[in-house]
């Protein structure tokens, strides 16, 4: 009786442990630690990966560093580093819960389900759902999946929305890009289904990318934003501003034109709907 | 800490069907890997003690090779490396009837049969030359020594460390997600991209795995009881020890 009374003791202090002491807000977390610490990717180009420098890099990460952190440091009136780790899908909200990372800058999309555990920014990129085939492949988009096998990654909007929409389909769930595409060269699976984003990324950098054809019109809609700790809004409104002034001032655009500009590491042209909703975006000073 | 503890998301919607679907899958996939290596270990352990020399050395570069390289590699070769080298025909034909599922019992269990193999060495090691010398002297053959006397009695003798291994393999079966098995730790994942609930969601796979690994503990501590051979051990069962 008296080691069992001991063991839920130590689980009371294990679960409650957290609770007693008041939480500190994110932005005196960095003004102590002089540190932004975000939770970012390694194998996702554009948006954050790491070059052949050993830098992390990114589309991401650039706007972390060039629009978010002169909000931080205008804030604080300090000048904050940024440090660097890597979140996967199945990690990122926990490294936030936990307190690992104070924001994640990736290829997060921003989900209803997901406001429920977590805070996002505005939006910072959109795109959607669509096909990564070998050229000449019968598959044209979701309406000629059925019946044949398709590679998603996991933990990703994509998969669940071809679990639903088309039941048929023989859905493989890769933990990873390079497995996902692996699977794909070898013909374990037909088609590989992403964000059309990450399709254009990953065929830009594969061996031979003439080979290789993204096809389909989106059948998702996936707006990137930055995901926060919950309920930490002067974090949030700094997040924020710092991404409308890169909006307002045209830093933002020139970013998107290093990344996905005709000289960039994937071509991506900005369509001038994308470019108006990022601007309407902006709310006044 | 800042974070809104939604238990319900276990068993609301879809999420209960999809725990049970992931526990069959990882009973299913452990329960053929076992088979697989619990064969490969007592053949190639067996092997590995046997009078003729060119045997053990074939069972020794078994053990090592297999044991030495990790269990992911392994999930990689026989999903990514294998099918390419059979006839297309079939190739597609395994593709379609889930090849990643087989290549992942076939990487558990010659992952795992090495493993075995060593505890069944330990077990033939363990009894005393002069058993097998009085069964070769009774007239049997060195095959017929090793099927009726030795590898038996290594069997009732490695209980302990075989649930172990058993253990280890049913949690091992987990890496089976890096080639898109949707066993418990890969369903538990998809729970966290359906309701953003991570911790419920990983909690309830931590529990999962508790209770299959204590039920087989329970089930081979009964097996070790009742297979004990009086006598063979030193020292009895000692009170308190469960």
């Amino acid at each position: 009786m008296k080691r069992l009374s001991l063991i839920w003791l130590a689980v009371m202090f294990f679960l409650g442990n957290a609770g007693l002491v008041r939480a500190e807000t994110t932005l005196e977390r960095i003004d102590k630690s002089g540190t932004l610490t975000i939770g970012t990717r390694r194998g996702s180009p554009p948006f954050a990966y790491v070059n052949q420098g050993n830098d992390w890099v990114g589309f991401s990460i650039d706007l972390v560093e060039k629009a978010i952190v002169p909000a931080i440091n205008k804030k604080l009136n300090k000048q904050v580093k940024v440090e660097k780790k890597e979140s996967t899908p199945q990690t990122r909200i926990p490294l936030l819960t936990a307190n690992s990372v104070d924001l994640i800058a990736e290829t997060m999309t921003d989900t209803q389900a997901r406001r429920d555990s977590v805070d996002f920014s505005l939006t910072f990129f959109v795109t959607g759902a669509q096909f990564l085939v070998k050229k000449g492949s019968p598959i044209k988009g979701i309406q000629s999946i059925a019946n044949r096998r398709v590679a998603a990654q996991q933990g990703s909007t994509n998969a669940k929305i071809v679990r639903e929409r088309v039941p048929t389909a023989k859905l493989l769930e890769f933990p990873d890009q390079p497995a996902a595409f692996q699977a794909l060269a070898q013909g374990q699976v037909q088609a590989y289904t992403n964000d059309g984003i990450q399709l254009t990324g990953l065929r830009a950098k594969a061996p031979k990318p003439d080979d290789w054809a993204v096809v389909g019109e989106f059948f998702s809609y996936e707006p990137y934003g930055m995901a926060m700790r919950k309920n930490d809004s002067d974090f949030r409104q700094v997040v924020n501003v710092g991404l409308m002034d890169a909006i307002s001032t045209g830093l933002y655009f020139d970013i998107y034109e290093k990344w996905f500009g005709t000289k960039g590491e994937v071509p991506y042209p900005l369509s001038a709907e994308t470019k108006r909703f990022l601007q309407m975006q902006v709310v006044p000073k | 800490m800042n974070y809104q503890f939604a238990w319900s998301v276990l068993w609301s919607g879809q999420t209960g069907t999809w725990l049970l679907q992931g526990v069959l899958v990882t009973l299913e996939i452990s329960a053929l890997g076992w088979l697989v290596a619990v064969v490969l270990g007592i053949l190639s352990g067996a092997l590995r003690t046997a009078p003729i020399a060119p045997l053990r050395w074939l069972a020794a570069a078994y053990v090592e090779f297999f044991r030495n390289v990790p269990l992911l590699v392994w999930m990689f070769f026989w999903y990514f490396s294998m099918p390419p080298l059979l006839p297309n025909a079939l190739q597609d034909w395994l593709l379609d009837h889930s090849a990643e599922f087989w290549a992942g019992v076939c990487a558990l269990g010659v992952y795992h049969g090495a493993r075995f193999s060593e505890v069944i060495r330990a077990g033939i090691r363990s009894i005393p030359k002069t058993q097998f010398e009085a069964a070769v002297s009774t007239g049997l053959t060195v095959f017929q020594a090793y099927r009726l006397i030795i590898v038996p009695i290594a069997l009732r003798l490695i209980v302990p460390p075989a649930t172990n291994e058993t253990l280890n393999l049913l949690k091992n079966s987990s890496v089976a997600l890096t080639i898109s098995v949707a066993e418990l730790t890969f369903q538990t994942r998809q729970i966290e991209t359906y309701t953003a609930k991570a911790f419920e969601a990983l909690a309830a796979g931590t529990l999962i795995y508790l209770a299959l690994c204590l039920a087989i503990a329970a089930v081979m501590s009964q097996v070790e009881r009742r297979v004990a051979i009086p006598g063979m051990i030193a020292r009895g069962r000692q009170s308190g020890e469960f």
